[in-house]
């Protein structure tokens, strides 16, 4: 996780919401990144999953996106997508070709922690209240996140403790 | 990013689905290079974007630009041939550390010492991915792989000491564990007017071990801004170097603060001055006319 | 008086045996004479033996002689080195330096009684006039005016340019030791007169280059605008060409760090949009061969030329040969045609890398050249060449609807796609060494290679229909026939004039393309051919064999093939033609006994 340029004392609650869009953004292009990643790889299961991830990340995005527009009109943004890096996206190494569905979920589970991470490290910096409150209630929907992961993780039934890997062919050589 | 940018990252990204195993270091590059691109802000078409072969060879297919995925080792001839020929076109080239260091590893010391103003990413896996995990030129000592069943003889190349030696104007290098500082360097080294060299540290998540994997790079990275190293020093970027393999740095290790003239603005240079008294092509047999 | 004289002349390289040569023929063509002029030398870079061979005619000629009329030996131990490059025959005038100490009647030459044999003091002559033994090659030159006639004033007009920045003195030098030579052979006239009749022409402008020069010239003119190499004898002068030149029309030139590197950046030009070219010898055309399968398959106009010497490997680096033709033809993995063109003589080398860019352009396809040392080295005077009739191709560049939705391999009626290059709006697309389909995209489908394979054949039907690269000399009806290409193709010439002279019905086919073989073309030729010989110099009858492969060829035909470096002789080839003549004759007498 990375964020660069930004002093969040001094951070503004319009840049505060775009840097929020921003965050969900990149997740959501992370998300779909690798479900195009398992679907190119015959992994069909964890490409669902992902899309799944994908647009719950996107509608998230959207309701940021309405409160900023209701709220700051179309003001140019002042922070960009170059200041942020892995905030709430799982890390690019968290994608192998048939992982399970499980896999899959524990790598957004990771994701949401990570998020919920970041924005708890943030708080303490904080110093406008309106910022605060949308960090913490960043945070909190971190948890509301990770809770819903944990919902699919739990229709799958227990671990059998067996990995897809186990039952694969060799990778081809090119 | 300035605001008046024309280009975003997505005008880069081709519709190509990439064969790259998922969890593979060289999507983060990619999108890096989107990424830089747009910075740079040229169109898609005045792009030559060449490679060699291997895995992360892939990666010209996967840009809007023009591609040329050539053969085993052989990026940099090609690619110098296309900036001689159009030095208008921004031309990159890009391969894996066997593509640069192994197979066309003669090829490098050249485009450096003619300083063609290109820009040049290796992705370091330390493997041969694409043959199923083969000792690689920067693979480790005594790793053992399928063609080093007891453990490798040999030490593995340098790749940043070697070009440092060689006298590359800019030295730089990255890693997929930070996006934005790869975006940001590639561009520094596309906006350098000559050679420049960027070494990505882009882990196979397929055949590489897991030292070399994202969490095992965090934890030996560390930034050369941070180290308050002064780009324009150059024997201290190669004190630097030399910890290529037990610690990442990663940053700009070198860059000319007086940038020498690239062999194709010469060229320019000199086709001007020549064409002013040359015959006409349909009589150039006159050269032959004896009296 | 003669109307055509061969002369051969051999020294140590310090001699400058070979500069005499120069200044010869172009004193002849100064003088309105057509000449050819090759060379030969030993292996040392400095110091080895040196010869040449200068022919002269008052007709046009396309080769540089057989039989020595005229034979300059320095010494003997130089002369004797170059073997069957320099024969002597009963009809050769031999000339050569009193110093040796060998009697008049004891030169080393086995087996052969010359016309007339002359000891001259030229080493002496040279001290004596000049002050230096280093001018011993204008006292030659001397000789030769005296003598035969050739270059009387024209010599030391030319010597005297050459050496006019360098001081009058020694040109007055040079000036008295050519007077002494001449004078020489004034006071020891020949038993039989050998002076060369004058030229009808004299005055005409006429050129002089070699084939490499020529090589290069015409791919500048052919709107060629790249040239990556490596130095490698004896191809190297086109490189050197380009350096000087190629800037003047907007081109580039580099002088790569290897073989690979220098036509990898051909390729590079190319797919950038220009007109690109590399040249090599044996070696150089190993190395590339890689290089020539991603041309092929990434369907990327280039012209490679393949100046052949002495192979495998280092072989004979300063002679000529052959046997390139099947790595020209077929040195690539995969299923791959490369079209493959080779000049007889420097004149057509002109025409020949002027096609080989328009065959390159017009197909999208890597062209080898594939000269040989001899015509790579030679020099020729020329009649001046009309550049404006020959046509100049480019590639074919996608326009409007093309660029809607571009498909660089676009499938066409004539296999032909059009081609987008860097900095096209709308023609962006991935070149690649792997298979791909229309757009570009990689692919690993059998069915699209099985299709794409078909494209980038097929488009060279046409290429077979191109009698324009064939050239048929003699009666077309003839029952005796000759194939040659290359510098043998001029020996062939030559042989089928002396043929027939002597009332031989032969007729001679010289193959410019050499692959695709054009099978139409050659049965065509062969339907009144009984016997036949395919003359090459290759030890393993590579053409002869290339042709076997193609065309159920004439039982009659048979293969006239050895190793490089030693000429063939047109007196050879006749010997070998009335061979066949007489084979036929007791063919057709067998035919006519009754049957018992």
């Amino acid at each position: 996780m990375a964020i660069q340029g930004i002093d969040f004392a001094s951070l503004s609650l319009m840049d505060a919401l775009d840097l929020a869009i921003l965050v969900e953004d990149e997740a959501k292009e992370r998300y779909e990144e690798f479900a195009a990643q398992m679907e190119q790889h015959r992994t069909p299961e964890a490409a669902r999953f992902f899309h799944f991830m994908a647009a719950n990340e996107a509608k998230h995005g959207m309701e940021l996106a309405v409160r900023r527009t209701e709220r700051f009109g179309t003001e140019p943004r002042n922070v960009s997508q170059a200041m942020i890096f892995d905030v709430e996206a799982p890390d690019y190494d968290a994608a192998r070709a048939f992982m399970s569905p499980r896999q899959a979920m524990q790598a957004a589970l990771a994701s949401e922690v990570k998020a919920h991470g970041f924005f708890v490290a943030a708080l303490p910096a904080l110093k406008d209240p309106d910022v605060r409150a949308l960090f913490e209630e960043l945070r909190n929907e971190e948890i509301e996140h990770q809770e819903l992961v944990q919902i699919e993780l739990a229709k799958l039934g227990p671990d059998s403790g067996l990995s897809d890997e186990d039952f694969v062919d060799e990778p081809a050589a090119q | 990013m300035s605001a008046t940018c024309e280009f975003q990252a997505k005008d880069y990204k081709s519709d190509l689905k990439p064969i790259w195993c998922p969890g593979c270091g060289d999507f983060s590059v990619v999108q890096g290079v989107y990424r830089a691109l747009a910075a740079i802000g040229r169109p898609p078409h005045e792009i030559a974007f060449v490679s060699g072969i291997g895995c992360s060879s892939r990666i010209p297919g996967y840009t809007t630009a023009y591609g040329f995925n050539s053969v085993h080792g052989r990026a940099l001839p090609i690619a110098q041939g296309i900036k001689l020929a159009n030095p208008d076109l921004l031309v990159l080239a890009a391969g894996g550390d066997g593509d640069g260091f192994s197979i066309g590893g003669g090829h490098i010391a050249h485009l450096i010492r003619r300083n063609i103003d290109i820009t040049y990413i290796v992705m370091d896996n330390q493997i041969y991915g694409l043959t199923k995990g083969q000792l690689s030129p920067t693979s480790q000592k005594g790793r053992v792989t399928c063609t080093s069943k007891f453990g490798s003889l040999e030490e593995p190349v340098n790749p940043l000491l070697y070009v440092l030696a060689y006298g590359a104007g800019f030295v730089a290098q990255a890693s997929p564990t930070d996006l934005v500082g790869m975006a940001a360097i590639i561009e520094e080294a596309i906006r350098y007017p000559g050679f420049a060299f960027v070494n990505i540290q882009s882990p196979c998540v397929t055949y590489g071990e897991e030292a070399q994997q994202i969490k095992g790079l965090k934890a030996i990275s560390e930034s050369l801004a941070s180290l308050g190293h002064d780009t324009a020093d150059r024997l201290a970027a190669m004190n630097l170097a030399q910890h290529y393999g037990s610690k990442m740095h990663l940053g700009v290790f070198y860059r000319n603060p007086e940038p020498a003239p690239t062999y194709d603005g010469l060229v320019r240079e000199r086709q001007a001055l020549l064409s002013k008294d040359a015959l006409p092509k349909e009589r150039i047999l006159d050269l032959f006319i004896k009296k | 008086m003669r109307k055509d004289l061969v002369f051969g002349m051999a020294g140590s390289g310090g001699d400058g045996i070979v500069s005499a040569g120069d200044s010869l023929l172009q004193a002849a063509a100064a003088e309105g004479y057509h000449g050819v002029m090759t060379k030969s030398f030993g292996s040392q870079i400095r110091g080895g033996e040196s010869s040449c061979r200068v022919r002269i005619s008052t007709t046009p000629i396309l080769n540089p002689g057989g039989n020595l009329d005229v034979a300059v030996a320095l010494n003997w131990d130089d002369f004797l080195k170059f073997g069957a490059e320099l024969p002597v025959s009963g009809n050769t005038v031999v000339i050569y330096e009193a110093a040796t100490g060998i009697p008049e009647n004891q030169i080393p030459l086995v087996g052969v009684t010359p016309l007339q044999v002359i000891a001259v003091p030229i080493a002496a002559m040279a001290k004596e006039t000049a002050g230096t033994e280093r001018a011993k090659n204008t006292v030659v030159l001397g000789l030769i005016a005296g003598w035969f006639g050739i270059g009387a004033v024209a010599v030391m007009k030319g010597i005297r340019k050459k050496l006019a920045k360098k001081g009058e003195e020694l040109v007055e030098a040079n000036q008295r030791a050519f007077d002494a030579g001449r004078a020489f052979a004034m006071e020891h006239p020949l038993k039989t007169s050998m002076n060369v009749v004058a030229s009808e022409t004299k005055g005409q402008v006429k050129l002089i280059t070699d084939g490499n020069d020529m090589c290069a010239a015409a791919a500048i003119f052919a709107g060629c605008q790249f040239f990556g190499g490596y130095p490698i004898t004896p191809s190297t002068e086109i490189m050197q060409f380009f350096t000087e030149h190629v800037w003047k029309y907007g081109g580039a030139v580099l002088q790569a760090e290897d073989e690979i590197a220098g036509i990898g950046a051909a390729v590079g030009a190319s797919f950038a949009g220009k007109k690109a070219m590399t040249a090599t010898s044996g070696p150089g055309l190993s190395l590339k061969s890689e290089m020539m399968g991603l041309a092929s398959i990434a369907e990327l106009p280039l012209v490679i030329v393949d100046v052949q010497r002495g192979g495998p490997s280092t072989g004979l680096p300063t002679k000529t040969e052959q046997s390139d033709l099947f790595a020209a033809a077929f040195s690539a993995h995969g299923d791959v045609i490369r079209p493959v063109l080779a000049p007889t003589s420097v004149a057509d080398t002109f025409r020949i890398t002027v096609e080989a860019f328009n065959i390159a352009e017009f197909y999208q396809t890597p062209v080898i050249v594939l000269s040989d040392q001899e015509i790579a080295s030679r020099k020729e005077t020329l009649d001046p060449i009309d550049t404006s009739q020959f046509k100049i191709i480019n590639r074919l560049q996608p326009v409007g609807s093309d660029l809607q939705d571009y498909k660089r391999f676009k499938q066409t009626e004539n296999h032909i796609s059009p081609i987008s290059h860097p900095g096209m709006l709308g023609g962006t697309y991935l070149a690649s060494g792997i298979e791909h389909v229309e757009s570009g995209a990689p692919t690993n489908s059998g069915s699209v290679h099985q299709r794409m394979n078909d494209k980038r054949t097929k488009k060279f039907d046409p290429l077979k229909d191109r009698k324009d690269l064939f050239e048929v000399l003699g009666d077309p009806n003839a029952p005796i026939a000759m194939i040659a290409w290359g510098s043998v193709a001029g020996v062939c010439r030559e042989a089928l004039e002396m043929a027939k002279e002597q009332g031989l019905n032969v007729k001679l086919l010289v193959p410019y393309l050499l692959y695709p073989v054009a099978e139409g073309v050659y049965n065509d030729f062969f339907r009144s051919v009984q016997k036949g010989l395919v003359i090459e110099q290759t030890h393993l009858a590579q053409t002869f064999k290339l042709l076997r492969m193609h065309i159920d060829l004439p039982k009659g035909m048979k293969s006239l093939a050895r190793s490089g470096a030693n000429p063939f002789l047109p007196s050879e080839i006749v010997v070998a033609l009335n061979h066949l003549l007489s084979e036929l004759q007791r063919s057709h007498e067998g035919n006519l006994q009754p049957q018992e």
